[in-house]
């Protein structure tokens, strides 16, 4: 098995069946409907205009391009409908390297050639984003090409296997008939994606959040920094917007919504699940800088008579975060907080212990209205891993989680 | 305290609404600019104040393609030369604006050494303190809050106005020299010649494009945004040249008319305007020649740095550490030193290489302006927001003019005139 590069391929002699000098390769095309790595078919230039050699017929590729077919026989290649032509859509461009973790550009593509029975395939085997390819690109036809691959093999390669390179692509109907889909993307983790989002332009961005699993996309956007979550959000349909959000945490959701104008808040609610959106809503109410405007709605309450079993039965149907499982509130009939029981209790109890019998004393909490720096005070003074939040009539309206401090408190620094 | 604290509040407020465009066209007065426009004033007097109403619309027309480009696209300039037009392209594009922008960087430093040596501390002290500081500021990330204290400072523009009205110069005479077109005969001289490329250049700086863009772009400004920034580039760029226009008009009505015609450093310019203006005006114009080359030599490596960087694929950004983008730390870093150290040789003529500096500036940008014309022409790149047909004319012609320009003055160089 040999490698080649496309910046070798490119402009290469191309002789037909008859040992004929017929073009020069213009294009390197993969049909990714069929094959997301093998080479599809070649694009050659020819006095009678551009011609699609596919690489079925193609015999040789060392020394010039061979082709078992005559001239004739090649397609004209009039548009590229489902094809990924790597000179214009890949070379120069930038990639997700999802290794890696970062915004790339291509500096050269380079393929795996193995031939049998007079058969060429071709294989992307990844894309160098290193000083090897661009060195090879500058100097082409400028040095000997002996001369060249001696220089190169002194350079160390910087390449990117195929298998953990994202493309993107802005125009939607494109992606569909190029299966860009982002699916090795989505595997990071939400933070990951979201620094890797903030190093595209916001067409590109874009394009990610619309194509990214709606769960995800919510993790991702809620790692944003405030800046980019609007333009994102502002960019997206609608109704897009508001299937990502709905997966959103209702406080980072509303925090979000606040920023954005009061139309495209109103669209986005709109469309959005009649309970989804009454908890956004409800939020929305209160001042970002307050308790009430920075504490989840999604918490477990339990009444006062429960025991740990009823506890832990309820966290197995718990559809919040983890992390807001971390404390189990007590409220009485008439909603008002009666207790809280640290996680770590309940699981060492034996099940049928009270949960008030696991009460955390003193029971710490603030009113709906308290400053961040009293609530994020109460944080530090008694170590507390969620604070609950009550209004006038000290009944348990939310929870505060300390992802919310620290992002807020960071934004102070 | 409370006080103190409003007018913070205020102050904040303001450089909210300040944006990319007010700024490059403020660092756009940097110490190129401020000797450039002030050799003008020297050499011909009034005689180049034609230059500045073309040259400000000119100037309008090519920033806000910039700041619409990095509005429309999100990208910076030289990611779309790279995206459309290769590599090997965008190599050549990039080792021109490595060479301009080090003689840019040379020249703050040159402002730096100039101005400092006003107050008699010795370049061998000023140079290489300025270079650790500037470092330090963009390596351990402090730009940003830095940058404030810089566009205040920036205020010391004004004092050329001031120096400007002080030094008492022919207004009518002056605003009719603004006005009137140049007589064609001028331009047979090369020396004439080497001062409207000088004038231009330093006006409409290469390095400015990839800047502004750049901004805009990553501050995320959307195409929505986008008419306020538009009003920014309009109000910094009509700023940067009523103060070019009172630099030029200065030096015309003080070192030109008594006969002091060539400005060999910066104490020549400034003690010229001592007996006239008073200390006060000589004391403006070293601190506010200080600032501005500060102010430039913190952006312009970086921005080469970037630019660059982002257009041969290397890892960027002062966000990273060193051994995450080791290429550009490393670019930002030479650009510094090297450009401190030229200024250290004993003896250099600072205003000549300063001058030097912007003329070559006006001569490779006529090859940025190619490449921003056929981009933003674009239908796929830029929607409805591509060229209107006034917007093509002025640049294209721009550009024509400063192709036009330089090859005349190569043209006469090689014949053998005097430069």
């Amino acid at each position: 098995m040999a490698t080649v590069s496309l910046s070798e391929l490119l402009g290469s002699t191309v002789y037909d069946a008859s040992g004929v000098v017929s073009g020069r390769v213009r294009e390197v095309a993969l049909a990714p409907q069929e094959d997301r790595s093998r080479v599809a078919l070649l694009i050659v230039k020819t006095p009678a205009g551009n011609r699609m050699l596919p690489l079925t017929a193609v015999s040789a590729i060392n020394g010039g391009i061979r082709a078992s077919t005559a001239a004739a026989e090649w397609a004209a290649a009039d548009g590229s409908e489902g094809l990924l032509l790597l000179s214009r859509d890949l070379l120069d461009q930038q990639v997700i390297d999802v290794h890696g973790r970062k915004v790339v550009r291509v500096n050269d593509v380079d393929f795996h050639h193995d031939s049998a029975q007079n058969r060429s395939v071709l294989r992307v085997g990844g894309v160098d984003v290193g000083a090897r390819g661009a060195i090879r690109r500058l100097l082409k036809g400028m040095v000997p090409a002996a001369v060249l691959r001696v220089l190169l093999v002194r350079i160390p390669p910087r390449e990117i296997p195929w298998d953990f390179v994202d493309l993107i692509e802005t125009d939607p109907a494109r992606r569909v008939r190029l299966k860009i889909s982002h699916e090795r993307l989505s595997k990071l983790h939400p933070a990951d994606i979201a620094d890797i989002v903030e190093d595209l332009a916001p067409d590109e961005r874009e394009a990610v959040f619309e194509t990214l699993e709606e769960g995800v996309a919510a993790g991702a956007l809620e790692e944003l920094a405030p800046k980019v979550q609007r333009a994102v959000l502002e960019s997206l349909d609608s109704d897009r917007a508001a299937d990502i959000v709905e997966e959103m945490e209702p406080d980072a959701a509303a925090d979000l919504l606040g920023d954005l104008s009061d139309e495209r808040t109103e669209e986005i609610l709109v469309q959005m699940q009649p309970e989804e959106r009454q908890e956004v809503a409800e939020l929305l109410e209160f001042k970002e800088n307050t308790a009430a405007g920075r504490m989840t709605t999604e918490y477990i309450a339990l009444p006062v008579t429960a025991t740990a079993l009823d506890a832990i039965e309820t966290m197995r149907t718990f559809e919040g975060r983890m992390e807001n499982m971390s404390t189990v509130y007590l409220t009485d009939s008439h909603g008002t907080l009666s207790g809280a029981v640290p996680l770590v209790k309940i699981v060492l109890a034996p099940s049928s212990t009270p949960l008030l019998a696991l009460a955390q004393e003193p029971l710490i909490s603030c009113h709906e209205d308290a400053k961040e720096k009293e609530f994020a005070e109460l944080f530090d003074k008694y170590n507390l891993l969620t604070l609950p939040v009550i209004d006038e009539h000290n009944r348990l309206t939310g929870v505060i989680t300390p992802d919310d401090v620290i992002a807020m408190l960071r934004a102070k620094l | 305290m409370k006080f103190l604290r409003r007018w913070k509040f205020r102050f904040l407020l303001f450089f909210a609404v300040v944006g990319p465009g007010f700024i490059t066209a403020n660092v756009d007065n940097d110490s190129g600019g401020i000797f450039t426009y002030s050799q003008a004033g020297a050499q011909f007097g009034y005689a180049l104040l034609w230059t500045m109403i073309p040259v400000t619309v000119a100037l309008i027309v090519v920033q806000e393609m910039s700041a619409r480009m990095g509005a429309v696209t999100g990208k910076g300039l030289s990611d779309l030369i790279r995206e459309e037009f290769g590599l090997r392209v965008t190599f050549l594009m990039m080792l021109g604006i490595l060479i301009t922008n080090f003689g840019n960087v040379i020249a703050e430093f040159a402002g730096i050494a100039g101005s400092m040596e006003l107050f008699g501390i010795s370049k061998y002290i000023s140079v290489p303190i300025c270079a650790v500081i500037v470092w330090l500021i963009v390596v351990k990330g402090q730009y940003k809050g830095v940058e404030k204290v810089f566009l205040a400072a920036s205020f010391f523009y004004i004092t050329y106005i001031f120096a400007g009205v002080l030094a008492k110069p022919a207004w009518i005479e002056a605003v009719k020299a603004t006005v009137k077109p140049p007589e064609l005969a001028a331009f047979k001289h090369d020396s004439y010649l080497y001062m409207v490329i000088g004038v231009i250049g330093t006006t409409i700086a290469p390095w400015m494009q990839f800047y502004l863009q750049s901004s805009i772009a990553e501050k995320g400004i959307t195409r929505r945004q986008y008419k306020t920034s538009r009003l920014d580039v309009i109000v910094g760029c009509i700023f940067t040249d009523v103060v070019a226009w009172f630099i030029i008009v200065a030096c015309a009505a003080t070192l030109y008319l008594h006969g002091n015609h060539d400005i060999r450093d910066a104490a020549d310019a400034a003690q010229s305007l001592r007996p006239l203006a008073g200390d006060y005006a000589y004391i403006l114009f070293s601190l506010g020649l200080f600032n501005a080359s500060l102010f430039a030599a913190s952006i312009l490596p970086l921005s080469t740095a970037y630019t660059v960087c982002e257009g041969l694929g290397f890892e960027s950004g002062v966000g990273r550490k060193f051994s995450e983008a080791p290429a550009f730390y490393w670019l930002y870093t030479a650009l510094i030193v090297a450009g401190g150290a030229v200024i250290l040789i004993p003896g250099i003529p600072l205003v000549k290489i300063i001058v030097l500096s912007q003329v070559v500036n006006g001569a490779v940008l006529p090859f940025v302006l190619i490449f921003m014309l056929f981009l933003i022409n674009k239908k796929e790149l830029m929607d409805e927001y591509v060229n209107k047909p006034a917007f093509n004319i002025i640049a294209w012609a721009t550009t024509v003019i400063m192709i036009g320009l330089t090859v005349l003055l190569v043209y006469g160089t090689v014949r053998g005139g005097t430069g």
